[in-house]
């Protein structure tokens, strides 16, 4: 099973049903399978901070969910996060596809790449790193447990030392 | 013919409060929150206290969620503007049970009354229904605002609604306890 299924199955292990999503080509696989999944509700977004609000009032409906974006969505969000899911606690997970560092061609992913652990960290909102497939089960059932016990969003980052680097087209 | 005068968000808000006693609201920023206040508190209130433009991405989420209950989304021309995406999304989504309802005065009445682009050549019913809503209106006047609600609460949607409103200050603030709004609101669904 490659990473991203040992994902989806978590997200379903974990009670995720709302897949909020910016498209990504790290993320693309995800997007597709739960989208023919009855199981997820998905909702497309055209902004990032957007997938901050619907997560909100998924939950407060009783529902869980995810925010899937690439690292400049975590740049959109940040009033989102700052004013909205932590003052009024609310949990979801983040899986953030890693631009600007190992391997990165686009000079204009650099700065955001490298501003997003220290934005996270700011806000105080844990962030924990993918880097090998065998730590894909370990990371999503422990990012998912902090999140819902401590009522505060937490990201995970996907590093390109697992999934690659873009190549330029 | 006279000119009924235009809407006034506070006698707007309490005919719907009136109406439906029991409905979840989802209120934006400023004085859509305020005037909701202005009705009385309820545990069905959610105020939103900074977050401009999330209310109706907040109200979309929790009308999927809870698919059988009406939601209804309070908001102001500002907020609208910007998250105007979301027009987008909810009408990709269409949630039947969404009425999102736009307070539209022109201006950022909190902050000195500037004027937003719906004061002079934006349209917001006419850029919800480019973007997909199909039952996207703007009123004018109370009149129409009574004669629409039952149709927007019995009525599948999502429902857009540009209620063009005066800019008279809302006296009332809701609580500020942000955790507390949250499990009240929360509770009060669960106890629906």
């Amino acid at each position: 099973m490659n990473w991203a299924d040992r994902v989806i199955e978590k997200l379903k292990a974990n009670r995720l049903e709302m897949i909020c999503h910016v498209p990504d080509s790290v993320l693309s696989h995800i997007i597709s399978q739960t989208e023919i999944d009855p199981f997820f509700t998905v909702v497309p977004l055209t902004r990032e901070e957007e997938g901050v609000g619907v997560l909100t009032g998924a939950y407060l409906g009783g529902k869980r969910g995810i925010l899937l974006m690439q690292v400049s969505g975590l740049g959109n969000s940040v009033n989102g996060l700052a004013s909205l899911a932590i003052p009024y606690q609310i949990p979801f997970l983040m899986l953030i596809s890693q631009r600007g560092e190992l391997g990165e061609f686009n000079p204009a992913q650099v700065s955001m790449g490298q501003a997003a652990r220290p934005v996270l960290d700011a806000l105080h909102i844990q962030h924990f790193t993918l880097d090998r497939v065998d730590r894909v089960d370990t990371l999503l059932d422990g990012a998912i447990k902090t999140a819902y016990a401590s009522n505060r969003p937490v990201a995970l980052f996907i590093s390109t030392e697992m999934v690659g680097w873009k190549t330029e087209k | 013919m006279t000119q009924e005068k235009l809407i006034n968000r506070l006698e707007a808000t309490q005919h719907l409060v009136d109406n439906a006693p029991e409905v979840l609201i989802v209120a934006g920023p400023g004085n859509a929150k305020f005037d909701l206040a202005g009705t009385g508190d309820r545990a069905q209130n959610f105020y939103i206290w900074n977050s401009l433009g999330m209310a109706p991405s907040i109200g979309l989420g929790l009308a999927l969620a809870q698919s059988t209950q009406k939601v209804i989304v309070l908001d102001g021309d500002g907020g609208t503007l910007m998250n105007l995406g979301a027009f987008a999304t909810i009408a990709r989504m269409a949630p039947s049970n969404l009425v999102h309802i736009v307070w539209d005065n022109g201006q950022y009445q909190l902050t000195g009354g500037q004027l937003t682009a719906t004061a002079t050549v934006t349209d917001l019913a006419a850029m919800g229904k480019g973007a997909g809503i199909k039952n996207a209106v703007e009123i004018r006047s109370l009149s129409e605002f009574k004669a629409g609600l039952s149709t927007w609460l019995s009525e599948p949607g999502p429902w857009l609604i540009v209620a063009k409103t005066d800019d008279n200050p809302a006296p009332a603030r809701p609580p500020k306890d942000t955790v507390q709004i949250k499990l009240r609101f929360m509770e009060a669904i669960s106890a629906q």
